[in-house]
């Protein structure tokens, strides 16, 4: 009995090796290759469980979306200016046999890209005035057609040499090679002290009109006012006018008199000295008694 | 479950116990049944409010999105429980890294953007995220910081490449989170990331150091400017009340004159209409009392000198004791 369930037990654990052994699960992140004596045989990309013969053997390559950085590098566009572009590239295994082959691992992947990106970066840019991707109206920024195109042939370049998918190329940064942004800075600068300049003229002008406004209109209220005073004041004169001669024409003689002696009243005053000769209207009475009074 | 309350028995009625235990195959029975059922319990688990989770069996995604509450999954090493806190805003910063307290990074980086009008601006931008399909934020990407930062960057970049500088620091900062916020969301649905941007802020954007003074000297200019026309608005609200009043001020004079005017002329022709009256009744008697009244209040005032009407004056007996002008003189010798 005992040796016949030794039996057994190895018979149990020989088909648990096999079962092992022909069974393997693939995640969803991953692509499994399946190679026999190193011989690559199938690459399986559905996740789950899948069988095999129990001598083949797995490599698993990471099939999810990678984005790679390459360092900054400087390119020069059509109009022979210079920009340091800073771009990423999104990419995934797509062909594992092939990636295999001719690759191996990513960090080797992306050197390869680098590669491929660069060159086809300079030789576009080197087609594009530098207006197509820096420029104040949107409508001369070309850049996303360009990279599209990239994008396109790094893809197939890719794909058919090394098994990777690139799933696009962009344009992460703009900036200026350090040698040129000193001038840049003062290019900055002399536009900031003319904007400035400009404010401060702006708001002068601005000041002067409108004094200038309150100034005049000012004169406009005095004169307007002025004209209708010595109107009022004509209207005032030529009504007393009319009524004193209204008045005095009725005895002209007698207001002469009264008026004559009114304005004696007023034109002889305690500095007046006059000379009176004793023959006169007044004193005729004081030299001659009353013959003078006749 | 007899075995985990066996201990308590230990003590008092071991020997039974063992006398109990029929044979070693049933006890190492109950091991096996023991076992497998702690490995069919061992695939309940809980999925806490703040969370979703995503069951695969063998690597295959079986259950996309498990909801809050406790359930079951195939254990080990069938079924994978993967749970993600999917409501929680994760922060990336593009254009320098996240200020950071333990790491003693206070002062946030911040990376320089080239302007539509080719001036060079500081720019951080964080950008928060959350998880919307828990299956391709798991699986798709390796690593889904990195994806949004990329993204984020090249809609900024782009967006502020075809923008002047003066709108970048100004008015169009709104606009620009905006703009990037939709172009970043639809390129990272592209990629099937499984995320939503909920949120990108423009957290600093400054000129560069070296052109700072210049900006600033705007900004002071633009106060100056609107310092000039505050004191110009003042003199014009100063002169023009002030022109109104006198204008008034004017025309109520004049209208007082003319009032004046007409009132005297009023009352002077009607006292001279009261005496003209009296004057007919008596000419000769009414201008010889007019007259010598009249010199009544003159003559008291006045300096006089008496001549014979035959007799020669000197003139200069006047200028002696007074000095007064020849007008005056002439005047009172008419």
């Amino acid at each position: 009995m005992t040796t016949h369930n030794k039996y057994i037990a190895a018979a149990v654990a020989a088909l648990f090796l096999l079962i092992y052994l022909s069974l393997y699960s693939v995640r969803e992140t991953e692509f499994a290759l399946v190679t026999q004596f190193g011989r690559p045989v199938r690459t399986v990309a559905d996740a789950g469980l899948h069988v095999k013969l129990p001598f083949q053997s797995i490599l698993w390559f990471d099939k999810r979306l990678r984005i790679y950085n390459p360092r900054p590098s400087e390119f020069l566009t059509r109009d022979k200016k210079n920009l340091v572009i800073e771009n990423y590239v999104a990419w995934r295994i797509e062909d594992p046999d092939r990636f295999v082959q001719s690759v191996g691992d990513t960090s080797a992947a992306e050197m390869r890209l680098h590669d491929i990106i660069w060159s086809g970066l300079s030789a576009a840019l080197g087609t594009e005035n530098l207006d197509s991707l820096v420029s104040a109206s949107a409508d001369k920024v070309r850049a996303t057609s360009m990279l599209d195109l990239l994008t396109a042939s790094a893809d197939r370049a890719a794909l058919s040499q090394y098994g990777i998918r690139v799933a696009d190329v962009r344009i992460k940064r703009l900036n200026l090679p350090e040698q040129n942004k000193q001038s840049v800075f003062a290019r900055m600068r002399a536009e900031r002290e003319r904007i400035a300049m400009q404010y401060r003229a702006e708001g002068e002008e601005q000041a002067l009109t409108i004094r200038a406004n309150a100034d005049r209109e000012k004169e406009e209220i005095l004169s307007a006012a002025y004209k209708e005073a010595e109107k009022t004041r004509g209207q005032g004169d030529a009504e007393a006018t009319r009524i004193y001669g209204q008045a005095y024409s009725k005895n002209p003689q007698f207001y002469k008199l009264l008026r004559t002696l009114e304005s004696y009243k007023k034109v002889l005053d305690d500095k007046t000295t006059i000379i009176l000769n004793s023959d006169s209207e007044l004193l005729k009475v004081l030299t001659q008694g009353e013959a003078g009074a006749k | 479950m007899s075995t985990l309350v066996a201990p308590q028995f230990e003590t008092a009625e071991r020997s039974e116990i063992v006398l109990e235990f029929p044979s070693p195959r049933r006890r190492r029975l109950r091991l096996w049944a023991w076992l497998l059922g702690t490995w069919i319990l061992s695939g309940i688990y809980i999925v806490s409010p703040e969370q979703q989770a995503v069951v695969t069996m063998f690597g295959a995604v079986t259950a996309p999105r498990v909801l809050p509450g406790i359930h079951y999954a195939l254990p080990w090493p069938i079924d994978s429980v993967y749970k993600l806190k999917v409501h929680q805003l994760r922060r990336v910063a593009i254009g320098g890294d996240v200020a950071d307290s333990v790491l003693g990074r206070l002062q946030p980086m911040s990376s320089e953007f080239l302007s539509g009008d080719q001036n060079l601006l500081d720019i951080r931008v964080v950008a928060q995220y959350s998880v919307s399909e828990p299956r391709d934020f798991l699986f798709q990407p390796e690593n889904v910081d990195r994806v949004v930062s990329a993204v984020v960057g090249v809609e900024l970049s782009r967006r502020i490449a075809h923008t002047t500088v003066d709108d970048i620091l100004t008015t169009e900062k709104i606009a620009i989170q905006n703009d990037v916020l939709q172009a970043a969301q639809k390129a990272i649905e592209s990629y099937r990331v499984g995320a939503t941007i909920s949120n990108i802020s423009i957290e600093s954007v400054t000129p560069p150091p070296e052109a700072a003074d210049a900006f600033r000297s705007v900004a002071s200019a633009k106060a100056d400017a609107i310092r000039i026309v505050n004191q110009a608005e003042g003199y014009a609200n100063d002169l023009l009340p002030r022109a109104r009043g006198e204008g008034v001020q004017l025309i109520e004079q004049a209208q007082a004159y003319k009032e004046g005017k007409v009132n005297r002329a009023a009352g002077d022709a009607a006292r001279f209409g009261e005496v003209v009256l009296e004057y007919a009744k008596a000419p000769k008697v009414t201008s010889t009392r007019a007259y010598l009244e009249a010199l009544e209040q003159i003559l008291p005032k006045l300096k006089k000198l008496i001549i014979d009407s035959n007799g020669n004056v000197d003139l200069t007996v006047i200028r002696r004791d007074d000095n007064s002008g020849p007008n005056q003189t002439g005047a009172t010798r008419k």
